[in-house]
């Protein structure tokens, strides 16, 4: 069956990812583009007798990149020839989408337009002559309105039209100069590319050329000389006073407003929008900011009142029946000792804690899809652009590091909306400062062993912490690294829309899958590093002769000044470099293996079954009942893991109130977990950044924990 | 009179761009070229950057880049 390449793009707000997923469904595959790491998706579906495949683009405002995800849009666009191009447009704002159609149009791709929002468009009494639009263009142009799957059908049915009529879109002329510029151009690469023929060479291309994107001429490998045409370009300068790319744009968006003349007509007077009116509430002089914290604040409270229920249930089911039942059938087996320790304490008790906190995880980074794809986060970046830039960077890495409270892994990725790359440095530096929710179950033991009665208060300023040393840090960088430097801020306020529940779910799992992917790899294979660590060599009497236990021992003395100078936090601390969850297991680990005797429960495996059911019901209808009652106070509060419970008696033992809190907070600072690190050299290319970032971030810990552990000291603590 | 000098709920047509480089192609494709029509709609509430209405569209750009934008007041 033959198989037709098709790429979809479109300016950013057109509701491009909504149509994709609408005509994906189930069938949508994330990935990542090859040597980046932005998400990529590709759908392959079936129609008539071909196979259609849709590589979805990042978007753009036009072939002339100006961030990352543009320069990926422009490179598919010329290097990988896709057969037929899938443009979204949003109907509302047809003039400046026209403008990158115009251009898309240059590259000599049979074309298809999905005008979408028609609903949105039909209700502000636009009418649009959709024939003639299909006609002025020489393309196939399909109303849709992609968050009700409307013309998603009719889609698929033009693009195989399009592509078995062969149709290519009209080539508009540029004006008489214009023209003559680019023909001359075209004669001369003919004559210096022999192996290039006249129908592979697009105006787009030419225009390449004389814009001078040397980076693409490269990648194409492309001979230029513009030598030859300099008299052509000079007279076009002199002629219209302007140097060529002004008049292009010029042109191109001349093009763009004749053609919505003709075949759009909108009633005289604008009415006032729904976005017009929330604006004026959301973004008012005074109130923007409260409402923009109250917003944060509810996000955090939301998610993490929902979320206790299930972290709760997960502890429950993994400590309880699980591990029961795989102790069970490892005895059945008569495993060796060593092998059920491992599958127990090493990768079951591991990866547990870690799992437990998916659902806090998932449901961060639910709400921000959510703000996200509502439109509020454009505006929430608009707010925050002036107070970031004190610290050097900008509103729009705001995004990144909210998303850190989630998960810093995805934070990285999510840093390439920022066109400078000095920017993203600084906010890929920053975000492991946002505690991320795999740091939580750490303090969650520490904070139920000593500050019972105030553990919000003490998780909070933890999280607070971690944004005022992320200033502090930010502006030493910003005065004395990156000095100067200010890039430019330009950024679209899209229309507030309403996501639908199909985006939500595909783009909360984007963000997610870091999490998961880490939790399944990385953490178990440095559960089992750590598990062979502390029983290596074979069977030490106590923890202490393990080889995990003798490095602790020699760097203990550097934590003594901060309050926690045993070899045990040591170890735990030195496992955790590479997971900070793994500080919570590895604890267990060590002091756990001192206590055994569990109180054994006989339930067959179908009660326990039907118990965790109910479990879980319950759980549903406390979470329920949080959300009712999220008015309340802050529960910035999480239970400790069910195998942590043996574990308090003996922290109590070793920490005190303040060197616990100081450990804690040496735990937010310190080292960005591992998967970071590769995250960092993926998007930044290079592993020394990561080891700048592990020396900064230890050095800040150290530094932060120690003030806190002396003044404490002084004050009494 | 530059863009950056327009105050909330004024409205002008942009005469020049003095801007250089990869930003000035930027502005131009984000349509903001002589003869257009904007308007301020918004300040953030910091005072930067501004929320200004140019061809059916919201774009937000900093008091910074907006000096570069020249307009002329309309009533």
């Amino acid at each position: 069956m033959k198989e037709i390449k098709i790429a979809v793009v479109g300016n950013p707000n057109t509701g491009k990812s909504t149509l994709i997923n609408a005509l994906a469904k189930a069938r949508l595959q994330v990935g990542n583009w090859p040597g980046v790491t932005v998400e990529k998706k590709e759908a392959l579906l079936k129609e008539g007798d071909y196979n259609l495949r849709f590589i979805d683009l990042p978007g753009a405002y036009s072939l002339t990149p100006f961030s990352l995800e543009e320069k990926i849009t422009r490179d598919f666009l010329f290097l990988e020839k896709p057969e037929v191009i899938l443009c979204v447009v949003d109907t509302t704002n047809l003039e400046r989408n026209l403008y990158f159609v115009v251009q898309l149009m240059e590259l000599g791709i049979p074309m298809v337009l999905a005008l979408n929002m028609f609903d949105e468009a039909k209700k502000l009494n636009y009418k649009v002559d959709v024939k003639l639009l299909e006609e002025l263009l020489r393309l196939k142009a399909i109303p849709t309105v992609a968050t009700k799957g409307e013309g998603i059908e009719e889609l698929k049915e033009a693009i195989v039209k399009i592509y078995e009529e062969k149709l290519l879109p009209r080539s508009l002329s540029y004006g008489e100069d214009m023209d003559t510029l680019i023909e001359r151009t075209r004669f001369i690469l003919l004559k210096l590319n022999p192996e290039v023929d006249n129908s592979s060479l697009s105006k787009a291309l030419v225009i390449k050329v004389l814009e001078g994107d040397k980076e693409l001429l490269e990648k194409i490998n492309l001979k230029s000389d513009l030598q030859e045409v300099r008299t052509y370009l000079n007279h076009l300068e002199e002629v219209h006073g302007i140097d060529v790319e002004s008049y292009l744009a010029d042109v191109r968006y001349g093009l763009s407003a004749g053609v919505v003349r003709k075949v759009l007509t909108k009633p005289e007077i604008k009415k006032i929008t729904l976005t017009e009116r929330v604006d004026r509430l959301f973004l008012n002089r005074y109130l923007g900011i409260p409402i923009f914290l109250l917003m944060m604040w509810f996000l955090f409270k939301i998610a993490f009142d929902i979320a206790n229920p299930y972290v709760d249930f997960l502890d429950e089911t993994i400590a309880g029946p699980v591990m029961k039942w795989c102790s069970k059938g490892l005895e059945f087996f008569s495993s060796p000792e060593w092998l059920s320790s491992l599958v127990l304490d090493g990768i079951i008790g591991g990866v547990g804690i870690v799992l437990s906190f998916l659902p806090v995880i998932s449901m961060i980074m639910f709400l921000i899809t959510f703000l996200e794809s509502s439109g509020y986060m454009a505006r929430a970046a608009f707010i925050m652009d002036r107070l970031m830039r004190t610290f050097g960077v900008q509103g729009k890495s705001f995004i990144p590091m909210l998303m850190g409270f989630g998960c810093n892994v995805p934070s990285v990725y999510a840093t390439r909306v920022l066109e400078q790359e000095k920017e993203r440095k600084l906010t890929i530096f920053l975000v492991p400062f946002m505690s991320c929710g795999a740091r939580l179950p750490v303090y969650v033991v520490f904070v139920n062993a000593f500050f019972e009665k105030a553990s919000g208060t003490v998780l909070f300023s933890l999280y607070v912490l971690g944004i005022v040393v992320a200033i502090i840090v930010g502006i030493i960088f910003h005065k004395l690294v990156y000095k100067g430097v200010s890039s430019p801020f330009i950024m679209e306020l899209p229309p507030y829309r309403l996501p639908t529940l199909r985006d939500l779910r595909v783009h909360t799992w984007m963000k997610l899958r870091h999490f998961v992917i880490k939790a399944g790899t990385w953490i178990l294979a440095i559960n089992i590093l750590v598990w062979s660590l502390l029983n290596l060599p074979w069977k030490p009497e106590t923890p202490g002769e393990s080889l995990l236990g003798r490095v602790g021992s020699v760097i203990a003395p550097l934590f003594k000044p901060l309050g926690f100078g045993n070899w045990e936090s040591a170890s735990s601390l030195l496992a955790g470099s590479l997971a900070k969850e793994v500080v919570v297991s590895t604890m267990a680990q060590i002091y756990g293996s001192e206590e055994e005797a569990k109180e054994e429960e006989q339930a067959s495996l179908s009660e326990d079954l039907l118990n965790i059911a109910k479990n879980f019901w319950e759980k549903t209808l406390e979470a329920i009942n949080n959300l009712i009652s999220t008015l309340g106070i802050a529960t910035l509060t999480a239970e400790e893991p069910e195998e942590a419970k043996g574990l308090l008696p003996r922290i109590q033992e070793h920490f005190t109130p303040l060197s616990a809190f100081s450990f804690t907070v040496f735990v937010l600072l310190y080292w960005p977990c591992f998967v970071y690190g590769i995250a960092l050299k993926a998007e930044l290319g290079s592993f020394r950044l990561y080891l700048q970032a592990i020396l900064l971030h230890t050095l800040v810990a150290w530094f932060v924990a120690l003030i806190i552990y002396q003044i404490g000291r002084i004050l009494g603590f | 009179m530059k863009l950056s000098e327009l105050k909330k709920g004024e409205r002008g047509k942009i005469v020049a761009l003095n801007l250089k480089g990869a930003l000035k192609k930027r502005f131009q494709e984000m349509g903001i070229l002589p003869g257009e029509e904007v308007s301020v709609e918004r300040v953030a509430p910091l005072g930067d950057p501004v929320d200004i209405y140019i061809k059916g569209y919201h774009l937000s750009l900093r008091k910074e880049e907006a000096e570069g934008i020249e307009v002329e007041v309309l009533k």
